[in-house]
């Protein structure tokens, strides 16, 4: 949550998200948590992609066709009539060796997240000691401003530091969720 | 014979021996790292990392394998790696948004895409200067030369177009239309096949014929296109996967799982192996061009991208 505000009042100037377009250069954050709760029991409670109410910035989760491939869902963050992002579920698999699941963005405005062509993965696998957990979520985008010399606000910095911060908002709200003995 | 020369220069016993044992090599881009892996193909050992700044992407290895020239968009700079040494010994300034890079058959003419300004960059090794610029569509991307050096094409991502120039005049002589947001493009045998990032295909293209022939559907955002045992071999970014097909039927025959997000790609000279760098897992995975399995996987710097022909023939 408090990452998003500042992701939204670092958004100044309102540009455009071009359509498949991006800079040069790709970035990648990869942020992992140690959770007190077995890999059943945390898939059970993130492994639905029509519902990410455990994210403590989501409000509400409106999608549709579950965990089909190509399932959509838009994500209202904050209060009701928030800032959206509308997202499309490409990969997902809840077996016993592999509990995972990967989604684009297909409309989110740089004012919101400052980023393009973002795509994700959020995995759960065993932890270190029986009956916990290391969820792991990655994402790969480019910066918000597609071209070259990227004003400070949406630049490659810019880009990593709102991923990161709404990864560590999510995944420590899901560390916390668990060891409050749910 | 390209050891002749090398293990030459080196002199000495203990030269020619451990040359002796230089298997195949691939010049692995790590843009985030912002070097080159220098990777032995048998052993998975990386020779050198050489630093070269700019967060580098687009690699072509000159016909002698003598240079890796090494476009970083970012730095707007060719760097061109001595192979046998693994140092910069070349550094060429450019403008605009450099990032596909092709080298004619002749070895002195590098041709690099300009991302931002839809145009080709001509350069001319010797003099280590850009000497001319060839208008093509918007993005280019991809760049690729026919092995008679008589045509470069180019991969025009937002025209959703292939550009056919001619190397003599430097002129525009053609477009042929794509899949949507074509990236690499890659020359086998008379046709050209670009991966088409927007519409997940692979699109096939006669070249002297200068029209489309034929569409394979492929997983998703393709990055690039390989060929061996006359198969084609394409990085679907997205899907963690390498899409098989066959050169002749055009149809899928396979799916081979890779690292994540699988970019760059390209075949060693016998064509038994294909080498796939996994932006994202930063290790390349080989894959038995036979078998279709994946061998053995090594690691990289950080973010590899490997975009062009990257594998020197060293045997």
């Amino acid at each position: 949550m408090k990452s998003l505000g500042l992701a939204l009042a670092a958004a100044i100037a309102f540009v455009p998200m071009l359509a498949n377009a991006h800079g040069p250069t790709r970035q990648k954050v990869t942020v992992t948590q140690e959770v007190s709760a077995s890999p059943e029991e945390v898939w059970a409670y993130l492994g639905d992609f029509q519902d990410m109410s455990w994210h403590p910035a989501v409000h509400e989760t409106n999608g549709s066709n579950g965990n089909e491939i190509d399932a959509t869902r838009l994500l209202t963050l904050g209060e009701e009539g928030g800032p959206t992002i509308a997202e499309i579920l490409y990969k997902y698999s809840d077996t016993e060796k592999k509990r995972s699941y990967s989604y684009r963005i297909t409309s989110v405005k740089v004012e919101t997240l400052p980023v393009t062509n973002y795509s994700s993965h959020l995995t759960v696998k065993p932890g270190e000691d029986d009956g916990t957990s290391m969820v792991e979520w990655k994402g790969a985008f480019y910066r918000g401003y597609p071209n070259n010399d990227p004003p400070e606000h949406l630049n490659d910095e810019a880009a990593k530091k709102a991923v990161t911060g709404i990864y560590e908002a999510g995944l420590k709200a899901v560390a916390e969720h668990f060891a409050a003995g749910n | 014979m390209r050891r002749t020369g090398i293990g030459a220069a080196a002199g000495g016993l203990a030269a020619v021996l451990s040359f002796g044992a230089i298997a195949d090599e691939a010049f692995v881009t790590n843009q985030s790292s912002e070097d080159v892996s220098i990777i032995d193909l048998d052993t998975g050992d990386t020779r050198a990392t050489v630093s070269v700044g700019g967060k580098p992407a687009g690699i072509a290895l000159s016909p002698d394998g003598g240079t890796a020239w090494i476009v970083s968009p970012e730095s707007k700079t060719v760097s061109g790696i001595d192979t046998a040494a693994g140092k910069v010994t070349r550094r060429i300034v450019l403008d605009g948004g450099p990032l596909g890079i092709a080298v004619h058959p002749d070895g002195e003419t590098l041709y690099v895409a300009d991302w931002y300004d839809a145009k080709v960059h001509v350069i001319d090794a010797a003099q280590g200067k850009a000497v001319g610029s060839i208008a093509v569509g918007r993005s280019p991307s991809g760049l690729a030369v026919t092995p008679d050096g008589g045509s470069l094409l180019s991969a025009d991502r937002d025209s959703d177009q292939v550009s056919v120039v001619d190397t003599k005049t430097r002129k525009r002589v053609a477009t042929v239309p794509t899949g949507e947001r074509p990236f690499g493009i890659t020359i086998h045998d008379g046709r050209a096949y670009t991966a088409d990032v927007g519409s997940n295909t692979v699109t096939v293209i006669d070249i002297a014929a200068r029209r489309p022939v034929g569409r394979i559907r492929v997983g998703e955002r393709p990055y690039a296109v390989a060929f061996a045992r006359g198969r084609g071999f394409v990085t679907d970014q997205y899907a963690d996967t390498v899409t098989v097909f066959d050169v002749e039927t055009l149809t899928v025959i396979g799916k081979i799982d890779v690292g994540e997000y699988p970019e760059g790609i390209d075949v060693t000279p016998d064509g038994a192996r294909v080498i796939v760098a996994n932006w994202f897992s930063n290790t390349i995975s080989v894959i038995d061009a036979e078998t279709l399995d994946v061998v053995e996987e090594y690691d990289t710097g950080d973010g590899p991208r490997a975009f062009g022909l990257f594998i020197r023939e060293t045997e």
